[in-house]
C-alpha cells in the first residue's frame, strides 16, 4: 500500500502511548494496530477526526503518500 | 421472526439439517450393505433365490447385476444428497452464528451448485444404462428437468453475491 501512516513519530514526538491514544480516541489498540503496520484498507473520516485531535496535528501529518506497487484487490484472496 | 443468530429460523433449519444429515449416512450404510449384499450372493443365485423366492436360479443370474447397479446409484444418488446436505449445514451453522457472508460459503454454495448439476447428470446416465440394459422398460422417462438446471444456475449466481458479500466484509473488517 503506497500511503503511509506515521502514527509512531507523532506519538513519540508526543510522548503518547498506543493504548492512552486508543483509549482518548475511542479506537480498539487492534485497530490502532492495523493502522500502524499499513494494514488497513480504509480510514473513516470520524477516526481521522478524533487522531488529530487527540495528537494535536494535521491528516497530512498522520498519512503520507509514497509511490510504490499496488495491493493485489480484496476479492482475489477469495 | 428473526432470520439470523441464535433461536432464529436458521438455527431451526439448521436442527432439521442435522437429522437429515444423520439419517442420510443410515441410508448410505444401508445402501452399501445392500449394494455388497447384492454383489456376495450373484456368485450363488442358487442361494438367493432360495433366499428371495419367487424366482428361478437362472432368472436371479439374469436380474442380480442389474440390481446391484440399481443399488449402486441409488447409493450415488444419495452420497450426492448427503455433500448438499452437510455443505447446507455448514452454511446455516454460519447463519446461526450470525456471520452470513463467511469466506468459506462461497466454496459450499459452488459446491452445492456442482452436486445439484451432477446428480442431474447422473440421473440422464442411469436412464441411458436402463435403457440399453433393459430395453424393454419404459417406466422412467428421460424428461430433462428445467427446475434442475434453473436450481443449479441460482445457486451459482447465489455464490457470486456471497463472494461479494465477503469482499464487503472483508473491506468492513480494514477499515478503522
Amino acid at each position: 500500500m503506497p500511503i503511509r501512516v506515521h502514527l509512531d513519530r507523532l506519538l513519540l514526538e508526543r510522548r503518547m502511548s498506543p493504548s492512552e491514544l486508543a483509549d482518548r480516541a475511542g479506537v480498539t489498540v487492534a485497530n490502532l494496530g492495523i493502522l500502524k503496520t499499513g494494514g488497513a484498507r480504509a480510514v473513516r473520516f470520524t477516526t481521522l477526526e478524533a487522531l488529530c485531535r487527540e495528537l494535536d496535528c494535521q491528516p497530512g501529518d498522520l498519512l503520507a503518500y509514497e509511490p510504490g506497487p499496488a495491493e493485489a484487490p480484496p476479492d482475489d484472496l477469495l | 421472526m428473526r432470520a439470523l443468530g441464535q433461536g432464529s429460523v436458521s438455527s431451526f433449519l439448521k436442527i432439521i439439517l442435522d437429522v437429515v444429515y444423520v439419517s442420510l449416512w443410515a441410508g448410505v450404510g444401508g445402501l452399501g450393505l445392500l449394494t455388497l449384499a447384492a454383489i456376495l450372493l450373484s456368485f450363488d443365485t442358487e442361494l438367493l433365490a432360495r433366499l428371495v423366492g419367487g424366482g428361478t436360479a437362472a432368472e436371479f443370474a439374469l436380474r442380480g447385476p442389474v440390481m446391484a447397479g440399481g443399488l449402486l446409484a441409488a447409493g450415488l444418488y444419495a452420497v450426492g444428497v448427503l455433500v448438499i446436505v452437510d455443505r447446507l449445514r455448514r452454511i446455516f451453522s454460519t447463519l446461526t452464528a450470525g456471520d452470513p457472508f463467511h469466506p468459506d460459503n462461497v466454496h459450499r454454495l459452488r459446491t452445492i451448485g456442482l452436486a445439484l448439476a451432477g446428480l442431474e447428470l447422473v440421473r440422464y446416465l442411469v436412464w441411458a444404462v436402463g435403457a440399453w440394459l433393459l430395453p424393454g422398460v419404459d417406466k422412467v422417462e428421460p424428461r430433462m428437468s428445467l427446475t434442475a438446471w434453473f436450481s443449479v444456475l441460482v445457486v451459482f449466481v447465489l455464490a457470486e453475491v456471497f463472494r461479494e458479500g465477503a469482499r464487503l466484509r472483508r473491506e468492513a473488517e480494514l477499515t478503522i
